[in-house]
């Protein structure tokens, strides 16, 4: 780790600056989750989006819903516009995979194959439809990467081992749908990079004017 | 004379947003709740004539306040204001009683029909 690489001061936000993320997270969530009702036939249970700032190695630590020690799959997508850029996951702890096969109707065998499309499909729909829901509010485009498996059957602490060296902080966005009388819950974490957070910032401040 | 209106949302930027799409003409004393409890605190206190009601929040949310008022018939209408755009949810509060189901994030020409509809305006 290279000193220069180390902000002198940590990015902080303050509660009018937090209380604006989660609402705008509020409403993209809520996009969200209408699709995936939609697309299962359930209720969506809509949480309190949860934003906080992060070392990016204490990142593990910032997912409140998922059993630590349960073994977990996960995809991530990069997404980068108007100078954000970010990754977005979906996590699943394996314990809902089969509710999660019966409601979206796969039959046959639970193969690894099938394991990865059904976790690739609820990404696709959560992940695009909450960055379509951010970008309309903070009115910019994403484009959005090739979503990719970052690793199955593992503990949650393993996934999310950080690999991006020069990302110290970051501004995380954890939604937790749940899926109202079905033991299935599913994690969406949506991470910005540091540089996009002082962007985003001020992409609010036009919001947050009088 | 003004009409007691009160907006509940537990977010303070929500509850901003929601203030500034009432139309400018309308006449209203404005009252904010941070959650369902505070809400009907106010909705008792004759200080939510017309009330604006997020469905997500801690303490208690927006369809526990529903209930209540429809059980203690309290004095309001109420407007539901949320993100949660499933069919289910629309159907879910039509049927605890809220007049109306306004998406956000809140569009102030929405928010005119819906109080011209009502005959609140």
């Amino acid at each position: 780790m290279k000193p220069e690489a180390i902000r002198a001061e940590p990015i902080v936000l303050s509660d009018i600056q937090r209380d604006c993320y989660q609402e705008i997270a509020n409403v993209a969530m809520g996009q969200a989750a209408d699709l995936l009702a939609r697309l299962l036939n359930v209720f969506v249970e809509l949480p309190i989006p949860q934003v906080n700032l992060f070392e990016i190695t204490d990142l593990h630590m910032a997912l409140q819903s998922l059993d630590q020690e349960e073994a977990a799959s996960a995809v991530c997508q990069g997404f980068a516009g108007d100078g954000i850029t970010g990754e977005a996951l979906i996590i699943f702890n394996d314990s809902n995979f089969d509710d999660i096969a019966r409601l979206m109707n796969y039959t046959g065998e639970h193969s690894e194959a099938m394991h990865v499309e059904l976790l690739m499909d609820v990404a696709n729909i959560l992940i695009g439809a909450f960055l379509k829901g951010l970008a309309e509010q903070l009115d910019l485009a994403f484009s959005q990467g090739h979503p990719a498996v970052l690793g199955q059957h593992k503990p949650i602490r393993d996934l999310l081992r950080p690999t991006h060296q020069s990302w110290h902080q970051t501004l995380a966005i954890e939604i937790i749908y749940a899926l109202e009388n079905h033991p299935v819950n599913c994690d969406l974490l949506l991470l910005f990079t540091e540089d996009s957070i002082e962007v985003m910032n001020k992409k609010i401040a036009y919001l947050l004017e009088d | 004379m003004a009409i007691p209106v009160l907006i509940c949302d537990d977010s303070s930027f929500a509850r901003k947003q929601m203030a500034r799409a009432l139309p400018k003409d309308w006449d209203t004393e404005i009252t904010y709740a941070a959650n369902g409890e505070e809400a009907l605190t106010a909705i008792r206190a004759g200080k939510g004539e017309v009330t604006f009601l997020d469905l997500t929040m801690p303490v208690m949310d927006g369809y526990a306040v529903l209930e209540t008022i429809r059980k203690e018939d309290l004095p309001t209408v109420t407007i539901v204001v949320s993100g949660d755009v499933q069919p289910e949810a629309l159907a879910r509060v039509q049927k605890l009683g809220a007049i109306e189901f306004i998406k956000k994030p809140i569009d102030p020409d929405k928010t005119r029909t819906v109080l011209t509809q009502y005959g609140l305006l």
